[in-house]
């Protein structure tokens, strides 16, 4: 009775099934995958963790609780203390892990789309059009990101869009080569060419032949960047090219510590809330996507699939 | 002007050129081939590696990889009223053509198949690109079969299927619609009946391949397959829209002796049961001594002589094939092989591209090229010695 049923079974539920036995056997990617569900249950419930106190309106822009400059250790009102001019320390954490995710994937999927379309185009459509598209991409590769975000904060002001569209714009060259490697070598093979012999379009043979064929790698790579990408946006907002002072960041709070690092010498280390907290944040935040990145290799390589 | 070709040919190669403009220089491929494939039979294309058998399947379909060029020539294919021009036609004409009315089978079975498919997803492509609107038909008897039956609920959701399906009848006027909503995993579920309907189907031409258990292998990816059932879901695939005709390019070379034979033999019964032309590509003459009812000879991108099988093995004519018999080694003989190497391309021997290598070779043959005569009948040989 049981071997009747394993044979009915349909392909789609054998690979889920498979995916499910990989990721078992890597304990490292199953913290991964726990690492950023926390962070995601964060994001959602962030009204409910942290409360949007009365009398704000923008639940991102952190409210003044006094004037002092001198940062107040943890209480029970601020469970994470209060940075320099009283921002709440616990509320800018827990809402910056929206503003995180926003620039994680925002950032990664401008990434992709534009690496995708150009590399495609590149790899699969060869000779002119893949010489211009790869010198255009040799451009943007050598255009340093840090002034370019410094350029579009000078024009349109500091804020958390100029990040966004300064990182977009440096980011996909690594992806469109990738992407395009993966397509030469994928267009040479047998099934490419029998694909277009039963009378496949150029769309279908692209997106449903060798798309599909060479797409794990950038997936992989999105996971890991979505990490990097908000390390990055972290030091451009601690630059002040981000977000105004005052926003839900985390790089924005760990540059309202920037003073407070060393408090004096007889407790130096006095001021410890105010970089610890958003620290640990996007620490485990990095970590977790560079796990989960690794957990979507375990289960997407090819080249490591059962044999 | 359209070219003419007569009811009872299939397919005419004209004069075709074909050129690789690589970075060492102008390969000359293909230099000026003639081919007539008649309806009905099993021609087979025999040459050395590198001589531009492929290439000349390939340009069948229109599909030369880069850098090749087809320079100039014709390719006629009869579809039943009139003869059109592979070479002359647009993308989406070539699209309607290639699986349709010609299909390949390429050489190495499991590089053919997309690891990442199901058999049924594979073979189904092929039945959703060219008889979508045959099975979509089929789903609506099914369904005004169940209407009859179904109570009233049933029977609310089964009308609305019915539309969809209509919907879908009508290929001429794609919905955009449907379309992208059939990308949408879940979604996409009310294209179940339609899933149904090609699983039977490739269940059914699986069968016609004699395929033991064809139930379980629909499921199957390539990697769970071995070579000789890859190679016949390959042939299922090529044969599921009944081309008319099939380019088989080397489809045993890959394969072991006592599969290659069950390939051979399933090729030859389909070939009678379908009607269908073949060109059949390959270097081993065994092969062609087995399946085919005439034999084009190439040498290093010419056609060098055309006959029935009978009359090539018999009373081969031109002096490479006389070679090139003579090379098959066998017990008991000496083994004579060919001297001299196959010409480099970039650079042929002018003349009779042969000569070099030619026992027989006259000063002539190093000046002109010669022609494709018909020294009996039905028996053409491009050699000076048969010139008059």
């Amino acid at each position: 009775m049981k071997a009747k049923k394993a044979r009915s079974e349909s392909p789609t539920i054998k690979e889920l099934k498979f995916i499910v036995t990989r990721i078992k056997k890597s304990p490292l990617s199953l913290v991964g995958i726990a690492v950023i569900a926390f962070f995601v249950a964060i994001a959602l419930l962030a009204p409910i963790l942290a409360p949007i106190p009365e009398g704000q309106e923008d639940p991102y822009r952190l409210m003044h609780y006094g004037w002092t400059s001198e940062p107040q250790p943890p209480s029970p009102e601020h469970l994470f203390g209060t940075a320099q001019y009283q921002y709440d320390i616990f509320y800018g954490c827990i809402w910056g892990t929206r503003t995180a995710f926003r620039i994680g994937i925002i950032v990664v999927a401008g990434n992709l789309i534009i690496g995708l379309i150009v590399g495609t185009l590149a790899g699969y459509y060869s000779g002119v059009i893949d010489e211009l598209l790869m010198r255009l991409t040799d451009i943007i590769w050598a255009f340093p990101g840090l002034l370019l975000a410094m350029a579009f904060a000078a024009t349109m002001g500091p804020s958390l869009d100029s990040i966004v569209l300064a990182l977009i714009l440096v980011g996909w060259p690594s992806y469109a080569r990738v992407i395009r490697s993966e397509m030469l070598r994928v267009k040479q093979e047998d099934y490419v060419e029998a694909a277009k012999a039963i009378g496949c379009s150029d769309l279908r043979v692209i997106t449903r032949h060798i798309l599909i064929n060479s797409i794990y790698p950038i997936i992989i790579m999105a996971s890991l960047d979505t990490g990097a990408i908000v390390l990055s946006a972290a030091a451009l907002s601690f630059l002040g090219l981000g977000p105004p002072p005052g926003y839900a960041d985390w790089g924005q709070m760990i540059s309202l510590s920037r003073g407070f690092i060393y408090k004096n010498a007889q407790d130096p280390l006095g001021y410890w809330f105010t970089w610890t907290y958003p620290g640990i944040f996007i620490f485990t935040f990095v970590l977790g996507w560079n796990l989960l990145g690794d957990a979507f290799r375990d289960i997407l390589d090819p080249t490591l699939r059962r044999r | 002007m359209e070219k003419t070709i007569e009811s009872r040919e299939l397919l005419d190669v004209k004069d075709l050129y074909i050129n690789f403009y690589t970075y060492a220089g102008v390969v000359e491929a293909i230099d000026g081939v003639n081919l007539l494939l008649k309806q009905g039979e099993t021609l087979g294309l025999v040459g050395e590696t590198g001589c531009g058998k492929s290439v000349t399947s390939l340009s069948i379909i229109v599909l030369v990889p880069p850098p090749g060029v087809i320079e100039k020539g014709d390719i006629l294919l009869n579809m039943e009223d009139r003869a059109i021009n592979l070479l002359k036609q647009r993308d989406r004409a070539l699209m309607k053509i290639r699986g349709a009315d010609i299909s390949m089978v390429f050489q190495d079975p499991r590089g053919a198949l997309n690891p990442v498919y199901t058999v049924t997803q594979q073979v189904g492509e092929a039945l959703l690109l060219h008889r979508k609107e045959e099975l979509c038909k089929r789903v609506l008897q099914e369904l005004e079969r169940d209407i009859q039956e179904a109570n009233t609920f049933k029977r609310f959701i089964y009308n609305c299927e019915k539309k969809i399906y209509e919907k879908m009848m009508n290929t001429r006027r794609r919905s955009a619609s449907l379309n992208a909503l059939s990308k949408i995993p879940i979604v996409n579920r009310y294209q179940g009946r339609l899933r149904n309907e090609i699983r039977k189907e490739v269940v059914k031409l699986l069968k016609t391949m004699k395929i033991a258990d064809p139930e379980r292998v629909v499921d199957m990816y390539p990697h769970e397959l071995s070579g000789g059932m890859a190679q016949r879901v390959v042939i299922a695939m090529a044969l599921s829209c009944d081309p008319r005709l099939l380019l088989a390019d080397e489809p045993t070379t890959n394969l072991d002796v006592t599969i290659q034979a069950q390939i051979l033999l399933l090729i030859k019964e389909l070939k009678e049961k379908m009607e269908s032309t073949i060109l059949y590509v390959t270097h081993d003459l065994g092969v062609v001594a087995q399946i085919c009812d005439r034999v084009a000879v190439m040498y290093a991108g010419n056609v060098v002589e055309v006959a029935d099988t009978l009359t090539i093995f018999k009373n081969p004519s031109h002096p490479y094939t006389r070679d090139l018999l003579n090379a098959i080694p066998r017990p008991g003989k000496e083994f004579k092989s060919i001297r001299g190497e196959v010409p480099a391309l970039i650079n042929p021997p002018k003349g009779c591209r042969y000569h070099p290598r030619c026992s027989k070779a006259m000063p002539i043959c190093a000046q002109v090229k010669p022609k494709l005569t018909e020294i009996e009948e039905e028996h053409y040989v491009m050699c000076h010695l048969y010139e008059r």
